[in-house]
């Protein structure tokens, strides 16, 4: 079956690409967005540790992949993922120093089209987890929480507990390891 | 799943961490541009690392406490009460309905040790449990411990006696510092378990 017989949620990234650089492509742009927006907004939670910051940067990356690839601006549609990174980068920097952008190109591109999903992150069972975590080796804990919760370096997790850095490193792999296992998750 | 190459989760709990080489983590994000199996996988581990926080900061576990630990609760305006008993000696102690979390230091010099436990016991002197190998810095002259805010705040008065030992090689214990804590209920409810 050739591309242009597909649906579009069966199409590489790069062929959605080249739908919209070749015209209106209404599908191939939901369907591109669909596709960003979970990939975007972890980016930007794990950069920007904030779930509103994070929403708000989905939406200005999209909305500026959403121009260049309409304006053909991406030349080879196997470098998407490169495009957006880098854009992801840049509007951190942006988000960083303060800037707002325009509700104008969100009324342009449509806020329905990029709102964020409602329920990003899975439902966990706390009390498990808290069985969990009480079932860890005092150490292991330790090294858990500083590193999660005290927002320590490994280099002060490695002083306070008088061990390498790399040591600290194979306890928290193990630690987050047994964690997993205990709440069930597929590795 | 069907990523072909996924990502450990540990390295993918680096990555939330900030803990992975510049290098390492452009890999990452390259991988999860293009994998949302992997991203499914990371989303697991950050829900996991927000419930962990939020555990943190309810205080129903027990555990060794940094002070770092407590620092960072305190400005997370966690309500913390701590009591802190002479080496060889006891405090009067209770807990409050507002009370988030219930510490107690124990002061000993810890130079030298190369393994502690610390040793929770019966007036008696019964081991009720032991946490072996705790974490701790030699340098620091105390232990901070949390005792699960939800069994104190339920508990009937009593008392307990902590107890540090330091492990040598072969098993042998030293007393390093014993510590009585007379438990008195201020709360509502049974007299005894």
């Amino acid at each position: 079956m050739v591309a242009s017989e597909l649906n579009v949620c069966e199409l590489a990234d790069a062929e959605l690409v080249r739908r919209i650089g070749s015209g209106s492509a209404r599908e191939a742009e939901a369907e591109l967005v669909r596709r960003m927006v979970p990939r975007v907004r972890l980016y930007g939670l794990r950069h920007l540790r904030d779930q509103q910051a994070a929403d708000d940067l989905t939406q200005q990356v999209l909305i500026t992949l959403l121009e260049a690839l309409r304006a053909g601006r991406l030349r080879d549609p196997e470098k998407l993922v490169s495009f957006v990174l880098g854009t992801c980068r840049m509007m951190v920097l942006d988000q960083r120093r303060g800037t707002q952008r325009k509700q104008r190109l969100l009324e342009q591109f449509g806020a329905d089209l990029l709102a964020p999903a409602q329920s990003f992150l899975p439902q966990l069972d706390y009390g498990q987890l808290r069985r969990c975590m009480q079932n860890l080796k005092e150490r292991e804990r330790a090294v858990v929480l500083m590193t999660i919760y005290d927002e320590q370096t490994s280099t002060d997790v490695a002083r306070f507990l008088s061990v390498s850095e790399s040591n600290v490193r194979v306890i928290r792999h193990r630690a987050i390891h047994q964690l997993r296992d205990c709440m069930g998750v597929v590795a | 799943m069907n990523c072909s190459a996924p990502i450990d989760p540990a390295v993918l709990a680096d990555y939330w961490l900030a803990a992975l080489t510049e290098a390492e983590q452009e890999s990452v994000e390259q991988h999860l541009f293009t994998c949302d199996d992997c991203g499914a996988r990371l989303r697991e581990t950050v829900a996991m690392a927000e419930g962990i926080r939020n555990i943190a900061q309810d205080g129903t576990l027990l555990m060794v406490v940094s002070d770092a630990f407590l620092k960072r609760a305190a400005e997370q305006g966690v309500r913390i009460r701590e009591y802190c008993p002479p080496n060889g000696g006891s405090v009067e102690c209770t807990v409050r309905a507002e009370d988030d979390l219930l510490v107690g230091r124990l002061e000993s010099d810890l130079r030298g040790a190369k393994r502690i436990d610390l040793r929770i016991c019966d007036p008696g002197g019964v081991e009720r449990f032991r946490l072996p190998d705790i974490p701790f810095d030699p340098s620091a002259g105390s232990i901070a411990f949390q005792q699960s805010i939800t069994y104190s705040k339920a508990a009937p008065s009593e008392t307990i006696v902590a107890r540090l030992v330091s492990m040598d090689d072969s098993g042998g214990e030293r007393l390093l510092g014993e510590y009585t804590f007379h438990h008195r209920r201020t709360l509502p409810g049974p007299g005894a378990w």
